[in-house]
């Protein structure tokens, strides 16, 4: 099994409060991982740290066999982020949103570049018409999926979704979760995924990854539903998530 | 008769493709990776499969090794255009992990075109919704600053605790805050005044009347007015950006929601504070302005201490001092409606925010220079 991301022996640490404590993860080709864990166990920092937007205290981090660096540039051309609240510019529109990434990283035509973002809108589940609208103009759900349509517009090998289903009702979140499968199918594409939507852990996730005491413990629905942690057995224990779980099969 | 008569093939050498004419069909070899990176040059290459008339293209992508949708696109576009042209072609010998792509393209082309094809609005004429935006535009500010003045009074009239508390900080933040930087500047020009008077005044023997020109000077204009344009500089920027942020942040409907009135718990203060600090600063413009003057006068000019402080009573009266005052709140009045308004004004994006905080800062001291001189002709008509 190929592994696309290694993290080995993380510390993260804020004043007195340590958020990671030697923590070591790897996350393999192909794969939708879920990440979990209560408030302030370092889910958005574990991946602020992935993304090199965050300075560990120790610890490497190797994403495609490249090294991650504080604020060096990464493999930018192999990752596209969901950040949680779209973090469209605000000043661009729909359509100069999407065609910034392929503008920086191409020497393409106006014209292709164009379309090739128009796809991608498309393949993000959305019409046309909103091309020249402002984020602003949009509603919640439109603007993840505006910024998930940036998040593919260079063809990334990993995508890296922050709850990407927070905030949407239960209909528009179950056609993101619908879409991230279809995508993750057709385009050979490794997801790694902060969520804490129940229904898009067992629904769509292959392992799951819970941060807990500072450090991690991942495994397939099974082995983590076996785990005799505490926290574990209660965040999987409460009925939503059991009913999810019913209802994934 | 000989169907694989090679009498008119022609073969060409490109990495991502071959093409072999076959008389009536045009045998593509696609190969090699087909990828985002590649696409200028894979455009090139497809534009360089030219078929004659009545031919059929066919696409042989047995020999691809990656293609990802960018390149499958190109692929697409190019049997797009030659359909155009009355031109079949087929694309053949996909492998399943090859096809998907192409599928995903294909789909998304045939929605994007019943979205074309499915009523497009009418454009309404230029100049017609140019005007009609105009006039729109006009009338909701003129809206807006109808429903602020109005909450404002209202505000004025039953001021709250709340109100008085952030009037408190506003003072400290404005006013306290900018004493050291406006001394400093009023203090520079003091001198810079004296040394340009001394020059001129000493040819006519009258070096005495620096210490007039200094003093007059200060406290009837510059201080004042240095001090304004400091204020407007620090603060009328910094409501600006403030108020806009809080409405980026929906801070601002926050407010409302709760119940509160941001037109007052936002611009009200704002106001009041800046009425108090900018005639307290205007006082201390004029001290070290005057004080710049005196370490000239002093200094090099060999003029003494009590000279200097008896020339200055003699040639000064309160009536300066109140000249310049009376202009204090006037022109605080100016940087924080133009600041607090502009900073009101932010709707969507951080671009706008920078826009909003340079027009609150250029507005405001254009209008504090223009309500000065319309100040200097008062004054001078009323013989003051």
């Amino acid at each position: 099994m190929e592994i696309i991301i290694s993290v080995r022996d993380l510390v993260n640490r804020f004043g007195e409060q340590v958020v990671h404590d030697r923590l070591s993860l790897d996350v393999r080709r192909d794969e939708i991982l879920g990440v979990v864990g209560a408030s302030g166990t370092g889910k958005s920092v574990l991946m602020r740290s992935i993304l090199g937007l965050q300075k560990p205290i120790s610890g490497s981090i190797t994403v495609l066999g490249q090294k991650i660096e504080y604020h060096k540039p990464g493999p930018s051309r192999c990752w596209g982020v969901l950040f949680q609240g779209g973090a469209l510019l605000s000043g661009l529109t729909v359509q100069e949103n999407v065609e910034l990434p392929i503008a920086l990283h191409s020497n393409m035509p106006v014209e292709t570049r164009h379309e090739l973002a128009s796809l991608k809108l498309l393949m993000a589940g959305l019409s046309l018409s909103v091309a020249d609208k402002y984020p602003s103009e949009l509603s919640g759900g439109m603007r993840k999926r505006v910024s998930l349509a940036r998040a593919l517009a260079l063809e990334p090998k990993i995508l890296f979704l922050d709850e990407p289903t927070a905030g949407l009702d239960p209909i528009a979140a179950t056609e993101f979760d619908e879409l991230i499968t279809y995508l993750h199918d057709n385009l050979d594409l490794t997801i790694m995924m902060i969520t804490h939507d129940v229904d898009s852990l067992f629904g769509i996730c292959d392992r799951i990854a819970v941060l807990v005491d500072g450090g991690v413990v991942v495994g397939t629905e099974e082995e983590i539903l076996d785990s005799d942690h505490p926290w574990i057995k209660s965040y999987f224990g409460v009925p939503r998530a059991k009913r999810a779980r019913a209802a994934a099969g | 008769m000989a169907m694989q008569s090679t009498t008119f093939s022609r073969e060409m050498a490109n990495p991502f493709l071959s093409v072999e004419d076959q008389q009536d069909r045009l045998l593509v070899s696609v190969r090699d990776n087909w990828i985002f990176d590649n696409v200028l040059v894979l455009e090139d290459a497809t534009a360089s499969v030219v078929p004659r008339a009545g031919q059929t293209v066919t696409f042989q992508c047995a020999g691809l090794q990656d293609i990802d949708i960018a390149g499958a696109w190109v692929l697409y576009d190019r049997t797009e255009q030659l359909s155009e042209l009355g031109i079949k072609s087929e694309l053949t010998g996909f492998k399943a992990a090859h096809f998907k792509f192409l599928q995903h393209i294909i789909d998304a082309a045939a929605i994007r075109e019943q979205e074309e094809t499915l009523a497009k609005p009418e454009r309404p004429k230029v100049l017609r919704g140019a005007v009609e935006n105009l006039g729109r535009a006009t009338s909701a500010h003129i809206e807006d600053l109808g429903e602020i003045a109005r909450s404002i009074l209202d505000g004025v009239r039953r001021p709250s605790l709340l109100m008085l508390r952030e009037t408190i900080k506003q003072v400290y933040l404005t006013g306290v805050q900018a004493i050291p930087v406006v001394m400093v500047i009023t203090f520079l020009i003091g001198i810079v005044t004296a040394h340009q008077a001394a020059g001129q005044l000493e040819k006519f023997g009258a070096s005495v009347l620096v210490v007039d020109l200094v003093s007059i000077s200060i406290t009837r204009e510059m201080g004042v007015l240095l001090a304004a344009i400091m204020v407007a500089g620090r603060s009328g920027s910094a409501f600006a950006a403030a108020l806009g942020v809080m409405k980026l942040n929906e801070e601002v409907d926050a407010m409302r929601v709760m119940g509160l009135n941001p037109n007052q718990m936002l611009i009200i203060p704002r106001i009041m504070g800046l009425l108090i600090a900018l005639p307290v600063l205007t006082v201390f413009a004029d001290f070290a302005g005057i004080a710049g003057g005196a370490l000239i006068a002093v200094g090099s000019m060999g003029i003494s201490g009590l000279q200097f402080v008896e020339r200055v009573a003699y040639s000064t009266d309160l009536t300066d001092f109140y000249v310049g005052m009376s202009k204090a709140p006037v022109f605080a009045l100016l940087i924080a409606t133009v600041g607090t308004l502009r900073g009101m004004q932010v709707k969507s994006s951080a671009e706008e925010l920078g826009l909003k905080t340079t027009t609150a800062v250029v507005q405001s001291i254009f209008m504090i220079i223009v309500a000065d001189a319309l100040f200097a002709t008062l004054f001078t008509r009323m013989g003051i």
